[in-house]
C-alpha cells in the first residue's frame, strides 16, 4: 500500500514535470531553461560534495595518497 | 515646464538607490539555492557539518536578506515620488507584477525565511528542506516579477495607449510575462546572482584555508561553490548572450552603444571591438583607434553570417522620420483631449505608434510646446531629437566590457577552484585561494555594470519608444531633490557599513566561534588549528 502511494506520488510530480515542461518549452523557453539549468546546478554542486565525501573515506580506509597528492 | 535639473537629480536618485539595492539582491537570490544544495547533501548523506554548514553561510545569507528589504522598500515608493508621471502613464501595467511581488512571492520568501531559520528543532529534516528550497524559489520568483516590470520598460509589451484615459491600459498579461525580453531579463540577472553566491562562499572558505581555520569545512564548502559557481557562470555567460540578441531584436540603440558602432556594419567580417574610445560628441571612436575580432560580431549579435547591424547613423535616419509623425500625433492628441474632437481622434491614431518620438521632441520646442514649433524651427528639432535618441556610447560601450570581460575571468577562478577541489589538492594552490578571497566583491560589482549597460542602454526612454525619461519625473524643486538626494546617500551608506560590518566580524567568526568547547590542536610549527569533532578523522 506504501509502495503504492509512493509510485502514486511520483507518477504526480512526472505528471507536474510534463506540464510545466510543455507550457514553458512551448511559451517560455528561458524560464524552461532555468529551471532546467537551476537544477542542474544544483544536482552537480550536491554530487561534488557526496563526492568528496567518497574521497574522504577512501582515503581513510586505503592507504594510497588521494589523486594529486605526493606519496 | 519640466527643469532638466530636476530631472537629473531623479536619475541620480534611483540609479544611486537602485545601485545600492542590488548590492544585496544577486546574494540573496544565490544564496537560497546554495543553502538548499547544502542542505541536501545534509539529507542525503546524514553529516552534521552540512547541516552546520548551511545554518553558517544562513546567517550570513539573513544579514544580507535584511539589509537588503530596507533598501529595496524604499525604491517602490520612489516611483510615486520621484516620477509621478511615469506611475501615471504605466501605473496599470507596472503595478501588477510589483503588486504580484509584494503579495506572492516577497511575503512566500519572507515567511518561509522564519521557518528555515527557527524550524530547526520542530520540523523533520525532509520539512526543513522543503522550507528552504521555497525560500529559495521565493527569493528568486520576486526577482521574477521585478524583472517582468523592468522588461516592460525595455520591451513594452502587454498594453496599448489609451487617448481617453492618456495611459497604457493593460491588454495581455500573457504577453507581458511571458515577453522574451522578461525572459532573457530574468535568468541572466538571477544567474549572475548564483555566481556572486558562489564566489562569495568560495572566497571565504578560502580565507579559512589560508589561516588554516575550519579546514574540513572550508574545503566542503568550496567544493560545492566551485561546482556551483562553474556551471553558473557558463549558463549566465550563455544567457548573456540571449540578453544582447533580445536587445538587438527590440532595442537596436542600446545594442548599437553596447558596440560602439557608428556605422551600420558590413557583415561578415565586422571585427567585434575589444577596445575603443568611443566620443559621444563627435560620434566616431578617439583617434580612429579600436582594436577587434574580425567576423565575430555578426554571428554573435545576429546569430547568421550575413545580416547586417544598424549602425548609430542609420538609427538616427529611422527616429528622424519619426519625429515629425511623432508630433503630429502628440499635437492631435492634446486636441482630442481638450476638444474630444474624431477627427483629431483620427489623426492621433494614424501617427500612434511614433507618439515617443513626439514626446521626446518637446523637450527642444519653444517652451517645451510642440504648437510653437515653426516649419523653420522643424528640422533642427528633429535632427537634436535623432541625437537624442541614442544612449551614452562611451559609458554603455565599457560597462558592457567590463561586465563581458570579468564574466570570463569568473569562470577561470572556479575553473581551476573545481578542478584543484576535486583532485582534493586545492591546499596546496595558494594563489587560487587568494584569487578567490579577493574576487569576492567583484562579481556583485560586475553584476552592477550590468545594470548600467541595461539602464543606460535604455536612455533616453523611460519606457522605451513611448515614455521619454525627461517627461517622467515629478515636479519637484530643486531643493528638496538635493536634500532627499543627500538622505538616501546617507542612509544607504549607513546600511552598507553596517552589511560590511557585520559579514567581516561573522565570516572571521566562522561555523565555529572561538572559545566553543570544540578541541583545539596546535602542530608543530603551525599556528593554532580549530578541529572540530566530526574532523578529527580527517585531520588524522
Amino acid at each position: 500500500m506504501t509502495n503504492a502511494v509512493k509510485i502514486l506520488a511520483l507518477a504526480m510530480v512526472l505528471a507536474l514535470a510534463l506540464f510545466i515542461a510543455v507550457i514553458c518549452g512551448g511559451y517560455a523557453p528561458w524560464y524552461f531553461a532555468w529551471l532546467v539549468g537551476t537544477t542542474m546546478i544544483i544536482l552537480i554542486s550536491v554530487s561534488g560534495a557526496v563526492l568528496f565525501e567518497t574521497q574522504e573515506s577512501a582515503a581513510d580506509t586505503d592507504p594510497q595518497p588521494h589523486a594529486g597528492e605526493k606519496a | 515646464m519640466i527643469d532638466p535639473s530636476v530631472v537629473s537629480l531623479s536619475r541620480l536618485q534611483f540609479a544611486l538607490t537602485a545601485l545600492y539595492h542590488f548590492q544585496f539582491v544577486p546574494l540573496t537570490l544565490g544564496l537560497t539555492f546554495m543553502l538548499a544544495a547544502m542542505e541536501t547533501v545534509y539529507v542525503i548523506t546524514g553529516k552534521p557539518i552540512y547541516k552546520e554548514m548551511t545554518q553558517f553561510w544562513g546567517k550570513l545569507f539573513g544579514i544580507n536578506f535584511a539589509i537588503g528589504v530596507a533598501t529595496g522598500l524604499t525604491m517602490e515608493f520612489e516611483f510615486g515620488t520621484n516620477w509621478s508621471m511615469y506611475s501615471h502613464f504605466v501605473g496599470d501595467v507596472f503595478g501588477t507584477p510589483l503588486a504580484i511581488e509584494g503579495l506572492m512571492a516577497f511575503f512566500m520568501e519572507s515567511t518561509f525565511v522564519g521557518l528555515m531559520f527557527f524550524g530547526w528543532d520542530r520540523m523533520s529534516k525532509e520539512a526543513h528542506l522543503a522550507v528552504t528550497y521555497l525560500v529559495a524559489l521565493g527569493s528568486n520568483l520576486s526577482a521574477l516579477w521585478i524583472l517582468i516590470a523592468n522588461a516592460f520598460m525595455q520591451d513594452p509589451q502587454g498594453a496599448r495607449f489609451d487617448p481617453t484615459t492618456m495611459r497604457m491600459q493593460f491588454q495581455s498579461f500573457g504577453s507581458l510575462v511571458f515577453s522574451e525580453k522578461a525572459q532573457a531579463e530574468f535568468v541572466h540577472a538571477s544567474i549572475a546572482g548564483y555566481v556572486c553566491a558562489a564566489m562569495f562562499v568560495m572566497g571565504i572558505s578560502s580565507y579559512y584555508l589560508l589561516t588554516r581555520r575550519h579546514r574540513e569545512f572550508a574545503l566542503r564548502s568550496l567544493r560545492i561553490a566551485a561546482l556551483f559557481g562553474i556551471v553558473s557562470t557558463l549558463a549566465v555567460i550563455t544567457l548573456g548572450d540571449a540578453a544582447g540578441r533580445e536587445d538587438y531584436l527590440v532595442q537596436p540603440t542600446k545594442l548599437a552603444a553596447m558596440e560602439g558602432l557608428w556605422q551600420t556594419t558590413k557583415p561578415p567580417a565586422e571585427p567585434w571591438k575589444l577596445i575603443a574610445l568611443p566620443n559621444d560628441a563627435t560620434e566616431s571612436d578617439l583617434f580612429d583607434f579600436s582594436i577587434g575580432i574580425p567576423y565575430v560580431l555578426t554571428p554573435l549579435v545576429t546569430h547568421t553570417f550575413n545580416q547586417a547591424i544598424p549602425g548609430i547613423d542609420e538609427l538616427k535616419m529611422e527616429a528622424a522620420a519619426r519625429v515629425e509623425n511623432g508630433i503630429r500625433a502628440v499635437t492631435a492628441l492634446e486636441q482630442y483631449a481638450q476638444t474630444k474632437d474624431p477627427n483629431a481622434l483620427s489623426e492621433f491614431e494614424f501617427y500612434e505608434d511614433d507618439m515617443g518620438y513626439g514626446f521626446l521632441a518637446q523637450r527642444f520646442a519653444p517652451d517645451q510646446d510642440l504648437t510653437k514649433i515653426t516649419p523653420s524651427d522643424m528640422p533642427g528639432i528633429v535632427t537634436k531629437t535623432a541625437r537624442a535618441s541614442i544612449p551614452n556610447v562611451f559609458v554603455e560601450f565599457w560597462s558592457f566590457r567590463i561586465m563581458v570581460a570579468f564574466g570570463f575571468a569568473f569562470l577561470v577562478i572556479f575553473a581551476f577552484g573545481a578542478y584543484y577541489s576535486l583532485r582534493n589538492t586545492i591546499e596546496r594552490q595558494p594563489w587560487v585561494l587568494y584569487l578567490a578571497m579577493w574576487s569576492i566583491p567583484l562579481p556583485i560589482l560586475v553584476a552592477l555594470y550590468g545594470w548600467i549597460t541595461a539602464e543606460n542602454g535604455r536612455q533616453p526612454w523611460s519606457v522605451f519608444g513611448w515614455l521619454p525619461t525627461f517627461e517622467a519625473a515629478s515636479t519637484h524643486s530643486l531643493g528638496y531633490m538635493i536634500f532627499s538626494l543627500l538622505g538616501f546617500a546617507t542612509l544607504y551608506t549607513l546600511f552598507i557599513g553596517a552589511e560590511l560590518y557585520l559579514m567581516f566580524k561573522y565570516a572571521r567568526l566562522g561555523p565555529s566561534p572561538a572559545g566553543s568547547a570544540e578541541p583545539r590542536i596546535a602542530p608543530a610549527g603551525g599556528p593554532a588549528i580549530l578541529r572540530p569533532g566530526y574532523a578529527a578523522k580527517s585531520w588524522e
